[in-house]
């Protein structure tokens, strides 16, 4: 392959995580926005949110100006993904346990 | 959050007996000092008048570890293997769990049928249970609500089918990452 | 249509999105509610700095990002540690 078609597939491919990205995005927002109850709320939240983002990163990727903004890309998907996570788990075990302010 | 290990004097007393407890320290003080030299390197740059910042961070984050970490075992070596077989796993897993999400929320009507399922790991490690718990909420339809006594309550979006196959399979995937090797029937 | 005002665009209809979730801060109905609405928007909004800065080509706003996934993590850990009376105390 000759250098201009390697950079159309490039940016083909990237167009479309980008796309898939902004697509969890929405449907995180709508789930955060639909569902009953906290519990359910929450997995919309930790799921699709964190891979709309991580889709995202991956379709910068290419377009990175250095290796070290390509590694501080992937830290900061993994420093979500963590935070993601375990914020959830919190926000789940003080809603389960009942001991929040916002339970009389 | 986490259950501590019951103390470890026997194997303080051990080290203290011969002399190894130099190396023992340098050994636990060095994959750490590289760890934080390297994330300062990436967050910084490669400026060398940004180590006047870099360095004094570097070391109190080292420090501050250890002493967070002196609870633990001191074989907490993550395992290759076990890593390089977790990574794809949770890869797919997220996809999956995004979509599976994503088709829930999408139609006109939300289709859910939520509930609690307890689940008692079988994993020693406190880092392989942090581990466990948080690709718990990043696996399709299950999110880690409360660890309580050694046990995890999970929500899950469909509580119509059987959690305990895919945590058991997750369960010894995290349990390889750290060198914990779990049979293939528990529970 | 460039790569610049393809990731623009999509910027765009992130903080669309990030608006609407803002419904959820303001309906609730209980804190713990409106928390996960915050850091949902936190999760967007490193989503968008990190469209333009590749965008308008400024790097350091991945630092900005940076900083927000840290101040994310951080303020949930309070806010679970809050407890009944304790802002009166």
């Amino acid at each position: 392959m000759d250098e201009p078609t390697i950079a159309l597939t490039i940016n083909i491919v990237s167009v479309l995580l980008a796309l898939a990205g902004i697509f969890f995005y929405i449907a995180g927002t709508v789930g955060i926005l639909r569902l009953p109850d906290i519990f359910t709320r929450l997995h919309a939240l930790t799921k699709a949110d964190n891979l709309g983002l991580g889709l995202i990163l991956l379709a910068l990727l290419p377009h990175a100006p250095d290796a070290f903004y390509a590694v501080k890309l992937f830290l900061l998907w993994v420093l979500v993904l963590i935070g993601g996570a375990t914020g959830a788990h919190l926000i789940a075990k003080r809603a389960l346990r009942g001991d929040g302010e916002d339970i009389h | 959050m986490i259950a501590r290990p019951p103390i470890r004097n026997e194997q303080g007393a051990r080290k203290g007996a011969n002399s190894p407890a130099l190396s023992a320290r340098l050994l636990r003080f060095l994959p750490r000092l590289i760890l934080f030299t390297a994330l300062w390197l990436v967050i910084a740059g490669s400026d060398p008048s940004s180590w006047i910042i870099g360095l004094p961070t570097v070391l109190f984050a080292t420090l501050s570890s250890l002493r967070l970490a002196s609870a633990q075992p001191t074989q907490s070596a993550l395992r290759l293997g076990g890593l390089l077989r977790f990574l794809p796993f949770f890869v797919v897993e997220s996809i999956r769990g995004g979509i599976d999400v994503a088709s829930r929320v999408l139609r006109p009507r939300v289709r859910i049928n939520p509930g609690f399922q307890s689940y008692r790991p079988r994993l020693d490690h406190p880092g392989a249970r942090v581990l466990f718990l948080d690709s718990i909420s990043l696996l399709p339809g299950t999110l880690s609500a409360d660890m309580r006594d050694g046990v995890i309550e999970v929500h899950a979006l469909d509580i119509g089918s059987d959690l305990v196959p895919e945590l058991q399979r997750l369960e010894r995937l995290v349990g390889r990452v750290f060198g914990q090797t779990l049979e293939e029937d528990g529970a | 249509m460039t790569m610049v005002a393809f990731f623009l665009a999509l910027a765009l209809v992130l903080l669309i999105t990030m608006a609407v979730g803002l419904v959820r801060i303001v309906i609730g109905p209980t804190p713990a509610d409106r928390m996960m609405a915050a850091q949902l928007l936190g999760t967007s909004g490193i989503g968008v700095l990190m469209l333009l800065s590749t965008a308008l080509g400024i790097p350091a706003l991945i630092d900005v990002g940076l900083i927000f996934a840290l101040l994310a993590a951080v303020s949930v850990a309070a806010f679970t540690r809050r407890r009944v009376g304790q802002d009166q105390a």
